[in-house]
């Protein structure tokens, strides 16, 4: 069939606007495309629409309480507010104690964020606040209600009630679903596989899931949330571009790169990223939720 | 121009709406889902057709929706998906969830298809499978030119057919609704689904499925996206789990990348391997006893050495941490296994006269090659040492034997030096002192010489085991006959011990290896379950024969059983344990006794040439007696599906007697496995034609006994007796008895 560059909508049956100006999305074809998102953002309410795609994410560490909610803190307070949920897969919520032998342990899923800070701080609060504990539940308890287990988690479970109790990143997440996972350890890593490949892939739903692996500190925490959130923002770039070539007919226009689905960059995008951080070894696969 | 925009911005907001609140309260799903369907159908606008689409996907993978209502939703929105399909959609982000929801639809239709056998003729459920087929076979067509992301979400869709549509367990046949969805529930007389061309569909996608792990080039994303979509596949369908297995396991993802190895290729070839062992250790979490436990283990172990691993480890990976990060931080440890092994450092051997000790020791540690091992108690020592055994090295077992190896050389080089000067200066100076108790038989020789030189030698180096002298066992004591049987015996029941050891050990391998050994294969050269099953036929059949003759004759009664006697019984146990199963043991032993019964029988009536007058020689004959217990013993246990293994058997065995009919026949008593009788009779009248009169006789006898066997065996005779009287008499009695039995013959 021939194909006329200038009718890059003519496989769907989009009503015609009129002719440009202002050119409407949907008539733009794929060569100037990136030269006139930038315009067409502000000018078109569609296409402002069409922007505000973001995936959906899911940092998970050992207890749901440092590395993880690092991260949700960073993805969730971006400028660009990604959706985002958290977990643990460890069997016990385990906090520091005053020697290593006796550690502090809450279960998953029942105990909040601010129970934690009470009794720890009933406690010994200078021991807690001096060793970044308490600091670290009081921002956690600012984010969201309290550590929830990986292992527990039914995907597809609408988290309406999330919303409205006001959880940071919970806008976008009402569904249940995400589309990448982001744990922040190896072991966590496996466990998330491992327990993906058990609930049965019942959704039919791919899930990106990824491996950051960070030291379980504050600071190594802090830097690699920063790094965490980077990665997002590369892979959220790469879904939006996907998002905003209409249909395959713009997409065969594209050469080399700019064709590729988001999909196809992923392991691109964290190669670049992993230049970038050579300290933070890097995994991934893609498993169906 | 702005008014279809606001139009479909609008739209949105409202279609979100309705979204938050089938979100809050799933019980306006199906209100919604069909209220939806005009505004997001194949003529609307691509932004209403994606969010369309994805609320499809969403709807039908939600836990909260029940599978009832799921089902009555079914009907009218394939028929949407099917427009859209057609139109035919390009837009990767619909088409993606589009195949996403046909991959959740596929089992309920399938259920819901299968499960309503009694409305054959309903036009909606024949229509809906229609148009379900139609979906997967546009899906199946286009896949492979549909964009990435499109691609990946068919390959779950394939994988959710093959799980339907190969035979999964009945957990309880009585709460049918209580079933998983697969080609089990699927009644064999089902007038829209054929259950041989359902499973011959699914084998062929299952091999398109496992097609990815052969292409040349590894596209990371199928890769990881198949492998990590095939855990439920091997944990709930018992007949592919093997070949999926085997795939896997041919697959080393280092292999199939291509240099230059970029950064994305190591990211890629590594999400590879990391995905492969996940779903190996996931399936060994399950089933640590699983057959290919070993093989999957070794994979495994395989993959952590791969080299792009290793360089890329070493090149990227921070040190290890001053201290674990937790308690049992052991998993990055191991990791230390896959790299190279550090280069054996062999100290020259310590000074002195040479001895196996000095000879042995590899270290420099003063504190350690003094430790004398033998303090150990020697259970400690084992624990000790099979654990180290396992994770020895091999190179460095290989460097540390080349060491000893050289060491060794040397020494005997200097030994030979040293005898040869010895030589000399023994025959200058005779010096016999060394060897006070020598006593030599001969008048000394050079050559005596020369042996008391060697053995001075040979003294000087195992000092320990010459002076223990020579060992003789002593006598043991006689056996009694009962103990004799009690070891024989016990000896037995190991042999059996290994044929349940056999049976877990791998199986496909054993498979290939017998096909090429073909018809050069020897009984028992393999030490697999056949070869053990055949070694304890023949140690029941062959090995005693003709030693219960002996005792008959000589009028030894005692009632003791014979140790064939006690093989017999329990391999004819051992059998009926699992006669599905252990069916081919059964025809191994059947055929050994038949085969030694002819053996006797040839050597008897030899004997009878030879001693003309004597008495004529009788030989029990096993096979028969043998063939009809066990065919006694699982005829019970045989249901109306098993006919396959009731054919098999008296197919195989060597010889089909009439008792052994007559024990089929009796099968026609259950109306259930009349068929079954029939079947099995038919299938000998064609294939075996030496026994066709026999069996012919038996179906007439059957369709005189069992009126119930009347169709089939009726066809049967006709077909191969058509002058059989029996016809005759049932045909003139037809009349009355159809007139008789219209109740009983019409369920």
């Amino acid at each position: 069939m021939a194909y006329d560059p200038r009718r890059a909508n003519s496989g769907t049956s989009t009503p015609q606007p009129p002719p440009p100006p202002p050119p409407p999305p949907e008539t733009s074809t794929q060569a100037d495309m990136a030269s006139t998102t930038q315009a067409l953002e502000t000018a078109n309410p569609a296409n402002a629409a069409t922007d505000s795609y973001k995936l959906k994410f899911c940092t998970v560490c050992a207890s749901n309480n440092n590395r993880s909610m690092e991260a949700h803190l960073q993805l969730s307070g971006a400028p660009t507010a990604f959706p985002v949920i958290s977990f643990g897969t460890g069997s016990l919520v385990r906090l520091p104690g005053p020697s290593i032998t006796q550690p502090n342990v809450y279960s998953f899923n029942s105990t909040s964020y601010n129970q934690m800070y009470e009794e720890l701080s009933g406690k010994d609060e200078r021991l807690y606040r001096s060793n970044g504990i308490l600091n670290m539940l009081d921002r956690n308890r600012q984010l969201k209600w309290g550590p929830e287990r990986f292992q527990d988690w039914v995907p597809g479970v609408p988290r309406v009630d999330h919303l409205s109790k006001g959880d940071k990143g919970a806008v976008g997440t009402e569904g249940g679903i995400v589309d990448i996972i982001i744990t922040c350890e190896e072991r966590c890593w496996d466990a998330v596989v491992d327990d993906l490949m058990n609930k049965g892939t019942a959704l039919n739903y791919p899930v990106h899931v990824f491996n950051v692996d960070i030291k379980d500190n504050h600071e190594e925490a802090l830097t690699g949330g920063k790094a965490i959130l980077d990665l997002a923002n590369r892979l959220n770039e790469a879904a939006v571009a996907e998002h905003r070539i209409h249909g395959s007919e713009g997409w065969e226009n594209g050469t080399g790169p700019a064709r590729q689905s988001f999909d196809e960059k992923v392991p691109e995008i964290l190669a670049d990223w992993q230049e970038k951080y050579p300290n933070l070894p890097a995994l991934w696969t893609l498993a169906w939720l | 121009m702005a008014q279809p925009m606001d139009n479909v911005v609008d739209q949105v907001a409202q279609l979100n709406a309705a979204r938050s609140l089938v979100l809050g309260d799933a019980a306006f799903y199906p209100q919604i889902v069909n209220g939806i369907l005009p505004l997001v159908g194949a003529s609307t606008r691509l932004e209403l057709r994606r969010w369309g689409a994805n609320f499809l996907a969403e709807t039908f993978a939600s836990p909260m929706l029940a599978v009832a209502q799921k089902e009555q939703l079914a009907p009218n929105v394939l028929q949407t998906i099917r427009e859209i399909l057609e139109l035919p959609e390009t837009d990767t982000t619909v088409l993606q969830s589009l195949v996403q929801t046909s991959a959740s639809l596929y089992p309920l239709v399938f259920r819901h298809v299968a499960n309503n056998t009694d409305r054959v003729n309903n036009p909606q459920d024949g229509k809906s499978w229609e148009t379900m087929s139609a979906i997967k076979q546009d899906i199946l067509r286009r896949m492979d030119s549909f964009p990435c992301p499109v691609k990946l979400c068919c390959a779950k869709f394939i994988q959710r057919v093959v799980q339907v549509q190969t035979p999964g367990l009945i957990s309880d046949p009585r709460r049918p609704d209580q079933n998983e969805t697969s080609l089990a529930v699927v009644p064999r007389n089902h007038a829209i689904l054929s259950i041989p061309n359902l499973e011959a569909e699914s084998s062929g996608l299952l091999d398109r499925l496992l097609g990815v792990f052969q292409e040349e080039t590894s596209d990371a994303l199928l890769v990881n996206a198949t492998l990590n979509c095939l855990a439920p596949l091997i944990r709930t369908r018992q007949s592919v789990a093997n070949k999926i297995i085997n795939a896997v396991l041919e697959f080393y993802p280092a292999k199939h990348a291509r240099p230059p190895f970029t950064p994305t290729i190591r990211v890629s070839v590594k999400s590879m391997e990391r995905t492969a062992r996940a779903l190996l250790i996931n399936i060994l979490k399950k089933n640590p006893n699983h057959p290919l436990a070993g093989r999957m283990q070794m994979y495994i172990e395989r993959l952590m050495q791969s080299r792009l691993e290793a360089t890329d480890d070493a090149s990227r990976k921070r040190g290890l941490p001053n201290e674990p990060t937790d308690g049992l931080d052991n998993a990055k440890r191991a990791r230390l296994n896959a790299l190279p092994p550090p280069m054996l450092k062999i100290p020259p051997m310590a000074p002195g006269p040479a001895s196996f000790d000095r000879l042995f020791t590899l270290t420099e540690d003063t504190g350690l090659s003094s430790f004398d091992v033998k303090q150990l108690p020697i259970d400690l020592v084992l624990k000790i040492v099979v654990p180290l055994l396992s994770q020895v090295n091999d190179s460095t077992l290989s460097q540390a034997v080349d060491a000893v190896r050289t060491r060794y050389q040397t020494i005997t080089k200097e030994q030979n030096l040293q005898r040869q000067q010895q030589q000399k200066a023994a025959a200058q100076d005779e010096d016999d002192d060394y060897e006070p108790e020598y006593q030599p038989m001969d008048v000394a020789s050079v050559v005596s010489e020369e042996a008391s030189a060697v053995a001075a030698e040979v003294a000087d180096l195992q000092p320990e085991l010459v002076s223990l002298g020579p060992f003789v066992l002593p006598q043991p004591p006689p056996l009694s006959e009962e103990e004799a049987g009690e070891i024989g015996r016990s000896a037995v029941a190991r042999v059996f011990g290994m044929l349940n050891a056999a049976e877990t050990s791998p199986a496909p391998a054993k498979g290939q290896s017998q096909q090429k050994l073909g018809f050069a294969r020897l009984a028992g050269s393999t030490f697999d379950r056949d070869a053990w099953s055949v070694l304890l036929a023949r140690l029941a059949t062959r090995a005693p024969a003709g030693l219960e003759n002996d005792q008959q004759t000589k009028g030894d009664v005692r009632k003791q059983t014979t140790i064939a006697e006690s093989i017999r019984e329990t391999l004819y146990r051992f059998i009926l344990e699992d006669f599905r199963g252990r069916l081919n043991i059964a025809i191994i032993w059947l055929n050994e006794e038949w085969y030694n019964d002819r053996i006797r029988m040839k050597s008897a009536a030899n004997q009878r040439d030879d001693s003309e007058e004597d008495s004529e020689p009788t030989v029990a004959l096993n096979y028969d007696t043998w063939a009809t217990r066990l065919l006694d013993g699982f005829l019970a246990y045989l249901d109306s599906r098993d006919i396959k293994v009731l054919v098999r058997f008296l197919s195989e065995v060597p010889e089909v007697t009439i008792p052994i009919t007559q024990r089929v026949a009796s099968l026609a008593k259950d109306p259930e496995r009349v068929n079954l009788c029939v079947q099995s009779l038919m299938y000998l009248v064609m294939f075996r034609p030496p026994a066709r009169e026999m069996c012919l006789n038996t179906v007439e006898d059957v369709y005189q006994t069992y009126e119930e066997s009347r169709p089939a065996a009726g066809k049967v005779l006709t077909k191969w007796r058509p002058q059989s009287t029996v016809l005759e008499t049932a045909a003139n009695a037809a009349p009355e008895q159809s007139e008789a039995k219209p109740v009983t013959s019409e369920p």
